[in-house]
């Protein structure tokens, strides 16, 4: 039985900057990572465009994840390398049970838990694509650590649905290794990645995106022949008479990213339907005493470096919890979404602990040029904040002072657009 | 020279192949995809039916009563999954109401057990989830769900234990028949030469009957049939098999518990004209969603994690067709099998080797009827865990982390007793795969684990069919020219 302080499972972007913020001599901290690396999704991402907040630099993905893992050899913070964890409890303190091939079955207790265990990607199966099931179908990412990491392609004419980051960054990246990119169709108006890479990886290499469009149907009896996309209307259905053929081996799918916390459902944390992961308060704990949920297992985000930021708090936080060494009691306000605003975390404000700013982090349901968006307590715009060049693939924030808050009543945040 | 050769390793196939196994003759199974049991086995409703839909005095009626209770059988000495849900049979109005006595009638008629009806009240307690509309059900205690799979390679895997053989990639392009003798060729131009076959080829049956006969009275038309899965997550959302009124396209959209824990929805019934045209569409999935609103109208779709179609061996023939050919002594067709055919299976097996073959060869005396299951390590208890990791430290490498599935179990899917070397292969033995995430995180790991254990290079592993690699070419290595 190993004993500790704080567990961090993920060693990913999330945990790396969650273990330094909680870094003490006095704590003890243990990261539990599945891959024999540290890094996470970062090491995949062979790309420039990180750190531009956090450093002021363009780094590359494993750039990025070095700045992190160089620091943390000065630390007081162990890890475990190959290890999954496969059950939490809370009897009193967490106990954990992981496995690996080195060490075999293990419990762990720990005062405090950080999930920072990023996310999966959306399946054909989860969104129904009709037709045969042939080899030559996988998720972006996949793809992305085939040719990233194992140095392999997966095919030479490719199809992308779903115009989500990884899916336009794998356009370029199969590219430039020699494969034809035929296409990306997106069901929506507007494009789900960042405006930079559909410029940088898509425009650039004169790859057509198809916006209001889906795939209907997929022809292959073995392998990938054949793929059909079509126009759709305001409610996502077919038109008729839209269709389109494209002789393909390969369809990449970049349809969305979703928190990986299915490991966890052993401690009954609340969970929000919108985010599918823990509903948490502005010190990003759950409703489970002493657990943490930073990055992409909390939300996805569409920068690493508020992934970074997120995580930072968390350490933070829990070391604070850890630290103060008494059970507090909380007393929460809600937060909610309003008009054009799909979620915001966090979803919760104790307010019996509310001596420091707190940021909202949010995404739109609309893509607008300009609007404000406005945070209301008890009818009365508290905040108000003006943004341009507004887009549901880009997070927002709003940055709430202690003393901004008229009362404990609940929040909404809003989106108005300029008229 | 086989004795019996057996063109087919799906359900019926193994099953026979494993019924022959325990006489003293020779058998080889052939099947012409990579794995066994790759079409109509691996792609149905996986319901034992009681017995109560098949119209009465009909080998369909009978085999399935008989079929249902060599389930049991099977599950001691093939170590199979079965979940004893039990069914219900809803009514929703005074029509349905009186088609469900007619359904009694024949439920008794066929020799189904311990039926009763029960009242809404009764149906709405044990399942809070279906519709309020419905007004009376019949319940069939005796409807079991098993993974058909699972009993097609237990099957096989038997069968090789006591003196079988399996050949997969054994494409048969045509049949001889030499002295009372049968040459079978393969596409690769080998040659096979038995006294007996055994066609139990499924939608291909008429096919391979059309090599050695020219009036086979009945011609495949294929059904297809499309489903829904849901997540592992919904288990004991729906606790019995949901079975709408039949109708004449069949036994209609079901709610189906499965043994991982998943529920199925479907399926539909379409005719088709190609027999492997086993794709999804739009319109069938829109018509999944809307026969079972009259079912339930509190059905999880965003726990949908799969879709999938499959394609059952309908045919011309009103019945089952499991004759002797009438020209060619020694050549038997087992045709024709749609649905009850995997309840009735086990006892089409029987049925086939009593009473058309009336097989006179000896027993085999050191039968050894007992498949040993292939350990699934997040059941077993921490102690035994802690110990099997012990000497297997593979056992603590988790590689599938939706279902819990260990490098170990992986290596025992590749060189188990019916073996395979394929992504695909390997999700269908061990489960790799199988749950939320469909493979996205572990599916370059089982890739690798394949390649090491057969030595082959990534580029090698297929998908599952011949030929179909996922990782096509290597980058970073440069021509020697």
């Amino acid at each position: 039985m190993i004993k500790t302080d704080l567990v961090i499972i993920g060693g990913g972007a999330a945990g790396l900057s969650a273990a330094l913020a909680a870094s003490d001599a006095n704590l003890n901290i243990l990261i539990i990572e599945r891959e024999l690396i540290l890094g996470g999704i970062l090491n995949q991402c062979i790309h420039n465009g990180f750190g531009l907040h956090m450093f002021k630099e363009e780094l590359t993905g494993p750039e990025y994840a070095m700045r992190y893992i160089d620091e943390l050899q000065h630390k007081n913070i162990e890890v475990l390398l190959g290890t999954t964890v496969i059950d939490i409890t809370k009897p009193d303190d967490f106990m954990l049970t992981v496995t690996s091939e080195k060490d075999g079955y293990q419990h762990i207790t720990s005062r405090s838990v950080i999930i920072a265990s990023g996310c999966y990607e959306r399946t054909r199966g989860a969104i129904q694509i009709p037709g045969e099931r042939p080899k030559g179908i996988m998720p972006a990412g996949s793809a992305q650590r085939y040719l990233n990491m194992d140095g392999y392609l997966v095919g030479k004419n490719i199809f992308i649905l779903g115009s989500g980051d990884i899916g336009l960054i794998m356009a370029r990246r199969m590219t430039l290794e020699g494969a034809k990119v035929l296409g990306v169709a997106e069901i929506m108006p507007y494009s789900n990645g960042l405006t930079r890479n559909i410029v940088q990886c898509l425009d650039d290499f004169d790859i057509p995106l198809f916006l209001s469009h889906t795939i209907t149907d997929i022809k292959g009896k073995d392998v990938l022949e054949k793929i059909t996309i079509q126009k759709v209307n305001e409610r996502f259905e077919p038109i008729e008479g839209t269709e389109r053929e494209f002789e393909v081996d390969t369809l990449l799918l970049s349809i969305g990213l979703i928190p990986d916390v299915t490991l966890f459902d052993s401690l009954k944390m609340e969970k929000s339907d919108i985010t599918k992961s823990a509903i948490v308060n502005q010190h990003l704990m759950s409703s489970v005493d002493g657990l943490f949920i930073c990055g992409n297992a909390l939300h996805v985000h569409d920068l690493v470096d508020w992934v970074s930021e997120e995580g930072e708090k968390a350490g933070k936080y829990a070391k604070a919890y850890i630290l103060s060494d008494e059970k507090q009691s909380r007393e929460h306000l809600k937060v909610n979404p309003g008009a054009k605003i799909r979620y915001v975390v966090p979803q919760l404000i104790d307010y019996s602990h509310l001596n420091e700013p707190v940021t909202l982090s949010f995404r739109t349901t609309e893509k607008m040029i300009a609007g404000t968006f406005k945070v209301y307590q008890n009818n009365q715009v508290i905040m108000t904040k003006k943004a341009k060049y507004i887009a549901p693939a880009e997070m927002e924030n709003i940055i709430l002072q202690p003393d901004d808050f008229i009362s404990f009543d609940p929040i909404t945040v809003i989106l108005e657009e300029a008229l | 020279m086989y004795d019996y050769v057996i063109i087919g390793s799906g359900i019926i196939g193994s099953l026979i192949a494993r019924e022959l196994s325990k006489y003293e003759v020779s058998v080889l199974i052939l099947d012409k995809e990579n794995d066994i049991a790759s079409h109509q086995t691996t792609a149905n409703s996986a319901i034992i039916h009681s017995g109560h839909d098949p119209k009465e005095n009909t080998l369909k009626a009978r085999l399935c009563v008989a079929g249902n209770r060599l389930y049991d059988e099977l599950e001691k000495e093939l170590n199979i999954p079965l979940l004893r849900t039990g069914a219900f049979v809803v009514a929703h109005d005074e029509e349905e109401e009186k088609a469900l006595e007619e359904l009694y009638k024949r439920a008794v008629n066929n020799g189904v057990q311990s039926i009763h009806f029960i009242s809404q009240k009764e149906i709405l307690e044990a399942e809070p989830l279906l519709s309020s509309s419905i007004t009376k059900a019949l319940s069939l205690p005796s409807t079991k769900v098993t993974y058909p799979w699972e009993v097609a390679i237990s099957a096989v895997s038997n069968a090789i234990k006591n003196g079988a053989e399996f050949k997969r990639n054994s494409h048969v392009v045509s049949i001889d028949k030499i002295n009372g003798t049968y040459r079978i060729y393969l596409e690769n131009g080998e040659p096979i030469n038995t006294r007996n076959i055994i066609n139990a080829s499924g939608v291909s049956s008429d096919h391979i009957a059309s090599m050695i006969e020219d009036d086979f009275p009945l011609k495949i038309t294929p059904r297809r049939g499309e489903y829904f899965v849901l997540d592992r997550k919904a288990k004991d959302l729906f606790k019995h098999v949901i079975y709408p009124i039949p109708s004449k396209a069949g036994k209609g959209v079901l709610i189906v518990p499965q043994v991982h824990g998943n529920v199925l929805l479907g399926p539909t019934s379409e005719n088709i004209d190609e027999k492997d045209e086993a794709s999804t569409t739009l319109i069938g999935m829109k018509k999944i969603r809307h026969d079972l609103l009259s079912l339930s109208n509190q059905i999880p779709y965003h726990m949908i994690i799969r879709t999938f179609a499959g394609i059952r061996a309908s045919s011309t023939y009103d019945d089952f067709y499991i004759q002797e050919s009438k020209i060619n002594k020694g050549f038997y067709h087992v045709a024709g099998i749609d649905s009850p055919g995997l309840t009735a299976a086990p006892a089409i097996a029987k049925y086939l080797i009593e009473d058309i073959i009336r097989i006179n060869a000896p027993l085999k005396k050191n039968f050894d009827p007992m498949r040993e299951k292939p350990i699934v390590f997040h059941k077993l208890s921490d102690d035994m865990k802690i110990k099997l990791i012990q000497e297997k430290p593979k056992y603590g490498n988790l590689v599938c982390k939706c279902e819990k599935i260990t490098e170990q179990e992986i290596i025992d899917a590749i060189h188990g007793p019916v073996g395979n070397d394929t992504v695909k292969g390997i999700k269908k033995r061990a489960r790799a795969g199988s749950g939320l995430c469909q493979g996205g995180y572990c599916e370059g790991q089982v890739i690798k684990i394949i390649a090491r254990e057969t030595n082959q290079p990534l580029s090698h592993i297929n998908y599952y069919q011949k030929d179909t690699p996922i990782l096509i070419k290597e980058t970073k290595i440069h021509d020697k020219n």
